[in-house]
């Protein structure tokens, strides 16, 4: 293929993602034999797997530590001196909560359950701004999709190569359908005649 | 050599504190920051363009006009996106800045789809497809790099070596900055979005982009060296 084929398949908008798709899925085969090394000095401190299991913990793996308003549990901050109150809410449940996990071993297994203080802490203390961010994300998504559904842009009802194109596919799909009823029908003739014989 | 905020931008002039995410200010930034604000000013002042469209075999004219409904609603959200992209100049946190860029994405997206123009429309949906898998390389990358390092704090990343999950991790990022700011080879969706009229919110695309690249290679040098 010559080189200028290859720069105006290129300009197509149509080609783009799947190009784009294409060269992610190579860097993501790549990334299979990246050597990975989990550091164990991470920032959001958690145990090694099954050790609070094991200890029979009842919000396991998710027990911090730490008394609500009293005694900090153990959370990392990046900037100790940003977050001076850190670790203080982090054994916070809510009465229900405390509930389920009285009842059930297993009541720090999912994320949905997992204690409210300590989530909390992160996304609203620690690391407040980027919950800023993402939710403005979503309400501008918002914003966006309901101004499009009242003012309705992509309506193709009067454009003229639009028009064009599908009268050009309605003669297209009204032939093919009278040929497949003709040719049904030559089939039926057929098999009635051979019947009647 | 360790890049470093002064090796990069010059000296640091101060620093914006938020809990775990703090920004910093180095002249460098400083004035990409500035650059990006005083043209928002600009845009939220200004008026948009009109197009003439010459029309092939006939006589007349056909002119392109930005309606107040749609010039409203451009006009909204070219200035959140210059402050967007404003606010990934001088963040210091790389997670953050993912955010940043996911924002600046949406928004481009935003300004361009309450045009009434169906071909700008169909480029807008192929960028659209685009800016959908990119936050997967993003956000993907920046938590291959937290995995790898236990930090996300720029000003942490570039006193450390680079290993090869690092290196991975930002090369997912800067594959995912290339298509959501529309970077060749994956520029012609974005670039067929621009042929339309409403000039100053078409260019804030253009700015963003740019701008964000520009910032994307500082942050991939803190990292990577």
């Amino acid at each position: 293929m010559r080189l200028g084929v290859l720069w105006n398949k290129l300009a197509d908008p149509k080609n783009i993602p799947r190009l784009f798709a294409f060269s992610l899925g190579i860097i993501l085969i790549v990334g299979l034999i990246v050597p990975m090394a989990l550091n164990p000095d991470q920032l959001y401190t958690r145990p090694a797997p099954q050790v609070q299991v094991d200890e029979g913990l009842a919000i396991a793996p998710y027990d911090r530590g730490g008394e609500v308003l009293k005694a900090p549990g153990i959370i990392n901050p990046q900037y100790p001196e940003n977050a001076a109150e850190l670790g203080m809410i982090t054994g916070y449940m809510s009465p229900l909560a405390q509930w389920i996990s009285s009842v059930s071993p297993y009541f720090g297994t999912s994320i949905y359950s997992s204690p409210g203080g300590l989530v909390d802490e992160i996304l609203y203390y620690t690391r407040g701004f980027d919950t800023i961010l993402e939710s403005s994300i979503l309400m501008m998504s918002f914003i966006i999709a309901s101004w499009l559904s009242i003012n309705y842009t992509m309506n193709r009802k009067n454009d003229e190569k639009e028009i064009k194109a599908d009268v050009k596919k309605a003669i297209n799909d009204s032939t093919q359908v009278a040929n497949e009823v003709k040719a049904n029908d030559v089939k039926a003739r057929s098999k009635q005649l051979r019947r009647d014989n | 050599m360790v890049m470093d905020f002064v090796t990069l931008g010059g000296n640091l002039l101060g620093t914006i504190p938020l809990g775990d995410i703090v920004l910093y200010i180095t002249p460098f930034n400083l004035f990409l920051f500035a650059v990006l604000l005083g043209f928002t000013v600009l845009i939220a002042l200004s008026k948009p363009e009109t197009q003439i469209e010459a029309t092939m075999h006939k006589l007349n004219n056909t002119e392109v006009k930005v309606g107040p409904k749609e010039f409203k609603q451009r006009r909204f959200l070219s200035i959140i996106c210059g402050i967007a992209s404003a606010g990934a100049m001088i963040t210091g946190d790389l997670f953050n800045f993912t955010l940043f860029m996911a924002l600046v994405g949406i928004l481009n997206i935003g300004i361009v789809s309450a045009v009434k123009q169906t071909t700008v429309l169909n480029s807008a949906f192929n960028y659209g497809l685009i800016a959908m898998m990119c936050s997967l390389p993003l956000f993907g990358g920046a938590s291959i790099i937290l995995a790898s390092t236990g930090t996300l704090s720029l000003a942490v990343l570039s006193q450390m070596p680079a290993s090869p999950m690092v290196v991975f991790g930002a090369i997912l990022m800067l594959i995912g900055i290339l298509g959501e700011s529309g970077v060749a080879p994956f520029f012609a969706s974005k670039a067929e979005m621009f042929r339309t009229a409403g000039s100053p919110f078409i260019v804030i695309i253009h700015l963003s982009s740019l701008f964000i690249i520009v910032r994307a290679v500082e942050i991939l040098l803190l990292v990577l060296w």
